[in-house]
């Protein structure tokens, strides 16, 4: 809200697919939507109860009930269906007039599904988002534009890598509960200020002593709160790593700024940001399965509201039993705690972890 | 089971028996290549290259329709694949991993050449791909991208200027798409494609869904429906899978010529109709008695599904010379037509007054949770439009939450309540 008072146009997006370089460079500050999840009156008017995730319902209440003036674009990205459906029940509700102050919404029609085909779409449907903000903003985004926007972008992508390294090895210098935010925090904060304020939190962590516990990754449902992070640590674990856009896997690599920056960037969102919708499953499992062999034991995440991860779990569990890596089932919803008996087991679990020498 | 009304209906299930058994025939003695792909796919690729194809949602139709679902899907949960997960796309893939959990209909599903589906859901790729890895065959995905170019009446514009509706870069990529499967269908069937054949094919399909469509028109002009829904659905389907083949054209002639003698000889599938009702959804294979369940007490019947109706406005297309681009707009929105704002909701409401329908049943299956979307615009529509609706929330294929009694009762409840009172129709 401070940029829009400040003559900013705010640009929302729902999640890590859309590109935040090509806002940016637009003259946009970019923003991932994430309100907390509460009452949501809209959604409970038009979307099917049990049907979209908490979070989906939270944004779309947030955008069209008028909560949100400041933002003057929201970009939607095709990388995962829940969203795909979000664009398409927004504009329903401008169609009929049933929000209010609805900012203009966008649908960049990135695929994740590996094909040369898949990959060309992607590039020509970025070539269209940035033909789209130079329209809508009246001012062409140049070469130099795209190239400051990622090199600020870049500076953040190697601050979180710096944090995420405190996370690695034996002795972990970050918790879970503590690396989640200040990961997190790339998505809200102006990434030219994030270096500096990254390095600063690094060089404070990394004289302290290591976190104590067993070292655990999370794989499941992405968690854009610390519940389950909170949960797990208090039963002498540490959570090294999660396979997720909202920890461990952020902002991804570094883009090259090659001759054709555009290219590059469609790539990187294409090739390097996980997503539901990433296939064949062996580039979403590599990530997982190196994770995985670094740490004492995994515990996957599957909410309620879960009806896509739930597929890979039987696989992975088994493939973790042939590697002997232990891991954990949660089938609660972490947001509004941990029931007794799951904590009960979660330290059970910890407890019977073997060391890793 | 309610008696068949039409010799057509008859007809249709015994020729997917028998096609059915040949099928088995051919894979299992003679080697021949088929395959098991989503609905909503390109089918009409297969058939230009006589590749046989078994849709997923019909086997798992099967199942449910025969009560097998249950031990099925209990059987997947044993195996740690949780309860919230999709049941509708992943029950033929539960009747393959645990087999042993009951016996498949009419012998099961043989080790097909290939899985394809279009990447709709989240989901589906997984299910394909365990699948796969199963059968130790091949899964080719094809990716959809989204329609942002959405004029509400599409039906209007499907027919002859679908280039601009379904939008040129998303025909493009299916078209692109198109390409590699019809590669790996030339792999094995060691065969050439012929574009040409698939045009003629593409005319079939065009001649089938018009025949389709003069019985929707009979349905809705004729004083009362001359054929009720679950003889629509068996028809239509029957030949859905096969479109554009010569016996599904000659059985889709069939039952229009069956349901237009109906109507000249006064023939109405309830002689006391009374209210015209629509289902909005898929069918709900494991109680296809709840269809009939209205007529006897309060002349409700149902007229009008999906099955039938997107039949005309969802495949006819006209201008065929490009037929692999024509054939990509027939796929590549289908399920923004038939479930999502704003093209759901704006067809089942012209549906519902073409078909001077007078209360809708809308079905939101939790089991399956990518098709129960859409949902709150549609019966909001329905409602605005003057028509009364009713949610069912239920499983088109897991009866293990189905009360059917109950159901029954809150129907007729609803009738009563809702739909007799409000059209002076209570006796």
């Amino acid at each position: 809200m401070e940029k829009d008072r400040a003559g900013i146009p705010v640009a929302g997006f729902t999640s890590n697919t859309v590109p935040w370089e090509l806002l940016r460079a637009a003259g946009y500050f970019p923003l991932v939507l994430n309100p907390p999840c509460g009452p949501a009156p809209l959604a409970s008017q038009f979307m099917e109860d049990g049907v979209f995730s908490a979070r989906m319902r939270s944004i779309f209440d947030g955008v069209s009930s008028g909560a949100w003036q400041f933002l003057k674009l929201v970009v939607i990205p095709r990388t995962s269906e829940p969203e795909h459906k979000l664009y398409l029940y927004l504009r329903e509700i401008a169609r009929h007039g049933m929000g209010k102050s609805l900012p203009d919404v966008y649908l960049y029609n990135l695929l994740q599904a590996r094909s040369p085909e898949g990959e060309e779409y992607g590039i020509q449907r970025t070539r269209d988002l940035k033909q789209y903000l130079e329209e809508s903003t009246g001012r062409r985004i140049e070469p130099a534009d795209l190239a400051r926007a990622l090199g600020e972008s870049n500076q953040a992508r190697q601050a979180i890598g710096n944090l995420l390294s405190l996370r690695h090895g034996p002795e972990p210098r970050l918790t879970g509960t503590e690396a989640l935010p200040l990961i997190g925090a790339i998505y809200f904060m102006d990434r030219a200020e994030y270096p500096e304020l990254a390095a600063q939190a690094a060089a404070e962590l990394a004289g302290r002593p290591p976190a104590r516990g067993m070292r655990l990754l999370i794989k499941g449902t992405p968690l854009h709160h610390a519940g389950l992070h909170k949960a797990i640590e208090s039963h002498n674990a540490v959570v090294v790593a999660e396979d997720d856009w909202w920890g461990s896997r952020s902002l991804g690599r570094q883009i090259a700024a090659e001759d054709d920056i555009l290219r590059s960037i469609a790539n990187a969102y294409y090739c390097d940001a996980p997503g539901p919708r990433v296939f064949p499953r062996d580039i979403n499992d590599s990530w997982f399965f190196a994770a995985a062999e670094r740490v004492d034991g995994v515990v996957f995440y599957l909410p309620p509201e879960d009806d896509v991860l739930g597929w890979d779990y039987p696989r992975l569990r088994e493939a973790l039993a042939q590697r002997g890596i232990p891991s954990f089932l949660v089938r609660e919803d972490a947001a509004e705690g941990l029931s007794s008996e799951c904590h009960q087991n979660l330290e059970e679990f910890v407890a019977k972890l073997p060391v890793k020498s | 089971m309610a008696e068949k009304q039409l010799e057509c209906t008859v007809a249709a299930a015994e020729h997917q028996k028998a096609w059915f058994a040949q099928l088995r025939r051919d894979v299992f003695e003679n080697q021949k290549p088929y395959a098991i792909v989503q609905a909503d796919m390109p089918l009409e690729l297969f058939q230009a290259m006589d590749v046989p194809v078994v849709s997923n949602q019909w086997w798992a139709a099967m199942i449910s329709a025969k009560r097998l679902a249950a031990a099925y899907l209990d059987a997947m949960n044993a195996c740690g694949f949780h309860e919230g997960l999709c049941r509708y796309c992943s029950l033929p893939l539960a009747s393959t991993l645990c087999a042993d959990a009951a016996p498949a209909p009419w012998g099961g599903l043989p080790r097909p050449a290939l899985l394809s589906a279009r990447l709709t859901c989240d989901c589906i790729q997984r299910v394909f791909e365990i699948w796969a890895e199963a059968f130790g065959t091949e899964f080719i995905p094809l990716d959809v991208p989204g329609a942002a170019n959405l004029p509400p009446k599409w039906w209007e514009l499907s027919r002859y200027r679908w280039s601009e509706l379904f939008e040129e870069h998303r025909l493009d990529f299916m078209v692109a798409q198109f390409y590699r499967l019809i590669r790996s269908l030339e792999r094995i069937t060691s065969r050439k494609f012929d574009l040409e054949r698939l045009q003629c094919l593409m005319e079939g399909v065009n001649r089938q869904e018009e025949y389709f469509e003069e019985v929707r028109d009979l349905i809705c002009s004729a004083p009362r429906t001359p054929v009720r829904m679950q003889e629509q659905v068996s028809n239509v389907m029957a030949t859905q899978w096969l479109r554009g083949t010569e016996w599904a054209i000659s059985h889709a002639k069939r039952f229009r010529d069956e349901v237009k003698a109906r109507v000249e000889q006064n023939r109405s599938a309830c002689p006391a109709e009374r209210l015209r009702l629509m289902w909005v959804g898929a069918g709900l294979w494991h109680d296809m008695d709840f269809y009939t369940a209205f007529e006897a007490e309060y002349g409700a019947v149902f007229v009008w599904s999906m099955y039938l109706a997107f039949g005309p406005d969802g495949y006819i297309r006209y201008g065929l010379e490009d037929p692999l681009k024509v054939l990509a707009s027939r796929t590549v929105s289908m399920n923004e037509q038939l479930h999502n704002p704003p093209w759901a909701n704006e067809w089942i409401v012209d549906q519902a007054k073409r078909h001077r329908v007078d209360a809708a049943l809308v079905l939101t299956p939790l089991g399956t949770r990518p098709s129960a979307t859409g949902n709150r615009f549609i019966e909001l529509a329905l409602e605005r439009a003057g028509i009364p609706v009713l949610s069912v929330f239920a499983d088109m294929v897991d009866a293990r939450s189905w009360d059917a009694s109950e159901m029954r009762c809150k129907v007729a409840r609803f009738l009563e309540e809702r739909v007799m009172r409000r059209e002076g129709k209570v006796p």
